[in-house]
């Protein structure tokens, strides 16, 4: 594609998810792997997460955000590209930084689905006991 | 024994209308982590309140939560080797996390077909003042009414 240069390009991660970001100079739009937003999160919960970052900046339709999305959930993925649009955001204006940081908008949120044990039914369910 | 008073969690405003209590009801909907169905249940019912009253479905909402919240509540006291009713204030936040509660599972045991119509009428009645949910209300104030005299049992 013969697009123009893009701004800033960055990486957020959630869960599973991968989201790798480039803003343009634009009004707004999304790009999320050639999708619109309303397309590819149909869940308006999803979709709010995705703005908080430019919310808070105050900073809603003064770029375009293009997108590969991989791996994981629609959550993961919303948080994800809500992470790599925040640090995206802090390359472009670093006087942003203290709005997003404030609302733990630059925090990887490292949670990882607690691995199976044997010997339990799941992370932590144990087995239910017999007395005999 | 609990160590500290647990840390009172803020709420995300919900998307649609904005409201704290409507993330809220959201929450109680919400069974095995499907908070995606439980988003969709409580937003079409918001839509049927809509239709069925002509006006803007919050202000019904918001009337429905008040009309269940109670004011007094009875708590179980033991003094002496018997046990009694002691009836005591409910404070703002607990009476709106009952409240919110009771309309939920009240609208979960009615017989409409899907959760979203079940939870829609109780919303309706309980705006109404009828409804099982108002009822419950009722029935709470009434045990603490009828217990006035262990009142001074207060601690």
């Amino acid at each position: 594609m013969a697009n123009p240069k893009p701004l800033v390009q960055s990486t957020g991660r959630r869960k599973s998810s991968v989201a790798r970001v480039r803003l343009y100079d634009g009004t707004g739009e999304y790009h999320l792997n050639g999708r619109k937003l309303d397309d590819y999160f149909t869940d308006p919960e999803l979709r709010r997460r995705v703005h908080e970052a430019f919310k808070v900046t105050d900073t809603e339709g003064r770029y375009d955000v293009h997108a590969t999305l991989h791996g994981g959930g629609t959550t993961g993925q919303s948080d994800a590209l809500r992470l790599g649009i925040a640090r995206a955001l802090i390359v472009i204006d670093p006087e942003l930084r203290p709005s997003l940081k404030r609302e733990g908008m630059l925090r990887r949120d490292d949670r990882r689905v607690e691995r199976k044990k044997y010997g339990l039914r799941k992370a932590r369910r144990a087995p239910q006991f017999t007395k005999r | 024994m609990r160590r500290a008073p647990a840390e009172v969690r803020k709420l995300h405003p919900d998307p649609i209308y904005g409201s704290v209590l409507v993330t809220q009801v959201i929450n109680k909907v919400l069974l095995k982590g499907k908070k995606g169905a439980a988003r969709r249940i409580v937003y079409t019912a918001m839509e049927i309140v809509e239709k069925r009253t002509g006006s803007e479905p919050l202000p019904t909402l918001k009337r429905a939560i008040d009309n269940v919240r109670p004011t007094l509540e009875v708590r179980s006291r033991r003094v002496g080797g018997s046990t009694y009713q002691v009836p005591v204030e409910v404070r703002p936040r607990r009476a709106q996390t009952l409240a919110v509660r009771w309309l939920v599972e009240f609208a979960r045991k009615r017989r409409e077909a899907t959760m979203a119509e079940r939870l829609a009428n109780e919303i309706l009645d309980a705006a109404n003042r009828t409804g099982a949910a108002a009822k419950r209300r009722e029935d709470v104030h009434k045990m603490a009414e009828s217990n006035k005299a262990f009142a001074h049992y207060r601690w």
